[in-house]
C-alpha cells in the first residue's frame, strides 16, 4: 500500500510540472509589446464606471427593471426545478444506489455518468439556439436550455455527495436488513442533505447569470435590457439593471444560509 | 473442548473458521457451538480476536476458511437483508447511527428490514409503528430523548438508541462489541441489566465483549478466553476466577500480573 501511494505521488508531481511547463510555454505565445487596451478604451471605460451615479432611479424605470428581474428569476427557479427533478434521480444511480447485483449497479453507475457528461458538456446557451431552433422564443426554450445542463451538474454533484457520507452508519442500516434504497433513503439521503441544499442553492445563484445571458437568444429578461440600454449608450440604466442583478444573488446566497443553517441545529 | 451448556438446539455452530488481514492472522482456526438463550461473555486482550469474531457472526466480514452456521443455515453465502437481520443484529462499539436523523427515525430503521420500500418513505414524514419505538425508547430510559437530533445525544444515549433500534430488529441473535468499555461502573451495571432484560425476555442469545470479571459472573452463563485468535477457555461464568483472567490478559505468561497493581 506504501509503494502504492509513492507511486501515485510521483505521477502527481509529474502532472504538476506537465502543467507547469505548459503555463510557461502559452507566455511565450503573447505579444507583450503591444498596448494592453486599445487608444479610447481608458476613456470609454471611465465613462462607463463614472456613470454609476447617478443610477437610473426613476419610478418607470425602475418598475421596468423589477419585471425584467422578476422574469429572469422565475426562469432560473423553473429550470433549475426541473434540473432537480432531472438530476436528483439520476445522481442516485451514478453513486451506484440502485437495487440488484453490485454489478449491474455499477454498468448503470456507468451509463449514468456518461449521460450527465454529455448534458453539461453543451453550453447552456448552445442548448438554447437548439431549443429556439424547436420551440421559437418561448419559456419552455429557456427552462429546457437551463435545465438539461444543470440537471448535468447537479446529478455528477449529488452523485459525489452521495458516495461521501461515512461508511459505518450504512453497514449499520444493511446490518438491519435495510436494501440499497433504504440505506439511501435512511442514510446517504439525511447525511448528505445540507450539502445538497448549499449546492443547490449556489447552482441557482448560477441559473440567474445564465437566464440574464439568455437575451443572446432573444429571451426577455433583465439581460435583454441590459443589452438595450448599452445600444442607447444609457449607462445608469445599465447600472441599474446590474444592481437589480447582484441584489437578487445576494438574497439567494442569504436564503441559502438561513435554510442550511435551520438543518444543522 | 468444554462446552458450558449444551441444550440441543444449537442456534451457532462455527466449525474451524478461521480471518487474516494480511498476514496478521486475527483468528486461528477456531470451532464453537453457542445454544439458543445463552449469555456469552467474551473475554481477552486487545487484538485477540473478539472484534472479528462477533463480526463473522454478525456476517459483516466474512470467514477465510471453514463453515459458519446460523439456526442451521449457512452464514457466509447469505445475503444481507431481511432474513439476515431477524436473525442477528450487532451494536458496534461507535453505535453507528445517522446522525442527522432524529432518535425516532434512527430506531425506526430497525424496521427497514421489514417494511416496503414505500411504508419505508412515507415513514421518514409519517413515521410507522411509532407505538413500538416509543416502547423501547421508554425501555431504554430515555424516552424523552425522541424528537431529539441523534447527534445531540451522549455516547451513552446513542447506545441506548442502538439498542432500541435493535429491539425493533428482533434478532434472535444480539451480538455487542465492547458495550460497557466506555462507561462508569454504575452505568455499565445499569446497561448490562438491560441487555440482558432485553435478551433474556425471549430467550435471544446474548454474545458481548466484556472484561471486568464480577460483570461476567453476574450477567453472563458462559465465558470463552480468546487470546491471539484461538480459545483459551469456555467455562461457566461460576468458574471465572481473577486468576484466570489475570493469565488470559497478562503480556507476559511467565510474570503474574496484579489487578490494579502498578507501581
Amino acid at each position: 500500500m506504501g509503494r502504492r501511494e509513492l507511486r501515485l505521488l510521483e505521477s502527481r508531481r509529474l502532472l504538476t510540472l506537465l502543467l507547469a511547463g505548459v503555463f510557461l510555454w502559452s507566455l511565450s505565445s503573447v505579444d507583450w509589446k503591444g498596448p494592453l487596451i486599445h487608444t479610447g478604451g481608458v476613456g470609454a471605460f471611465w465613462n462607463f464606471l463614472s456613470s454609476l451615479f447617478p443610477p437610473d432611479l426613476s419610478p418607470g424605470f425602475l418598475r421596468l427593471a423589477l419585471t425584467a428581474s422578476w422574469q429572469t428569476l422565475a426562469y432560473a427557479v423553473a429550470g433549475i426545478t426541473l434540473a432537480v427533478l432531472i438530476g436528483f434521480p439520476l445522481g442516485v444511480v451514478a453513486s451506484g444506489s440502485v437495487p440488484g447485483s453490485p454489478r449491474t449497479g455499477l454498468g448503470l453507475a456507468v451509463a449514468v455518468r456518461f449521460i450527465l457528461a454529455a448534458m453539461r458538456s453543451i453550453h447552456e446557451l448552445v442548448w438554447a439556439v437548439l431549443f429556439v431552433a424547436a420551440f421559437g422564443l418561448s419559456s419552455l426554450t429557456v427552462i429546457l436550455a437551463l435545465a438539461l445542463p444543470y440537471a448535468g451538474i447537479l446529478g455528477r454533484i449529488y452523485s459525489e455527495l452521495f458516495s461521501q457520507v461515512p461508511e459505518e452508519p450504512l453497514r449499520s442500516l444493511r446490518a438491519s436488513g435495510a436494501s440499497p434504497l433504504r440505506v439511501l433513503l435512511y442514510g446517504r439521503l439525511p447525511m448528505a442533505l445540507p450539502d445538497l441544499l448549499g449546492y443547490t442553492f449556489y447552482r441557482l445563484e448560477c441559473a440567474i447569470r445564465s437566464a440574464a445571458i439568455m437575451s443572446f437568444v432573444g429571451i426577455r429578461g433583465l439581460g435583454f435590457e441590459i443589452q438595450l440600454s448599452l445600444n442607447d449608450l444609457l449607462f445608469g440604466q445599465v447600472w441599474t439593471l446590474l444592481l437589480f442583478m447582484v441584489g437578487m444573488v445576494v438574497v439567494v446566497d442569504l436564503w441559502s444560509t438561513r435554510v442550511r443553517r435551520s438543518l444543522v441545529s | 473442548m468444554n462446552f458450558a451448556s449444551l441444550n440441543g438446539s444449537h442456534l451457532i455452530a462455527a466449525d474451524s473458521i478461521s480471518k487474516s488481514y494480511g498476514r496478521v492472522q486475527a483468528l486461528a482456526p477456531l470451532s464453537i457451538t453457542i445454544g439458543q438463550g445463552e449469555r456469552v461473555a467474551l473475554a481477552g486482550p486487545s487484538g485477540s480476536g473478539k472484534t472479528t469474531l462477533l463480526y463473522l457472526l454478525a456476517g459483516v466480514i466474512q470467514p477465510d476458511s471453514g463453515d459458519l452456521l446460523l439456526g442451521g443455515q449457512d452464514l457466509t453465502r447469505q445475503k444481507p437483508g431481511k432474513e439476515k437481520a431477524g436473525m442477528v443484529g450487532l451494536i458496534h462499539q461507535q453505535y453507528d447511527l445517522v446522525p442527522h436523523l432524529s432518535v425516532l427515525h434512527n430506531v425506526l430503521a430497525g424496521r427497514l428490514g421489514q417494511w416496503s420500500l414505500f411504508r419505508s418513505l412515507i415513514s421518514l414524514v409519517w413515521p410507522q409503528d411509532r407505538h413500538v419505538a416509543e416502547a423501547a425508547l421508554a425501555q431504554m430510559g430515555i424516552a424523552d430523548k425522541i424528537h431529539e437530533r441523534t447527534s445531540h445525544l451522549s455516547g451513552g444515549e446513542q447506545q441506548r438508541v442502538a439498542m432500541a433500534r435493535l429491539m425493533l430488529q428482533g434478532s434472535r441473535v444480539i451480538l455487542a462489541d465492547e458495550p460497557v468499555s466506555s462507561l462508569d461502573p454504575a452505568r455499565a451495571e445499569d446497561l448490562l441489566e438491560i441487555l440482558t432484560a432485553l435478551a433474556g425476555d425471549s430467550g435471544k442469545t446474548l454474545i458481548a465483549s466484556i472484561h471486568a470479571p464480577h460483570l461476567m459472573r453476574k450477567h453472563f452463563s458462559r465465558v470463552i478466553g480468546l487470546r491471539e485468535g484461538r480459545i483459551e477457555f469456555d467455562i461457566p461464568s461460576e468458574e471465572v476466577t481473577d486468576q484466570v483472567l489475570e493469565k488470559l490478559y497478562n503480556l507476559d505468561q511467565s510474570e503474574p500480573f496484579v489487578w490494579g497493581g502498578g507501581n
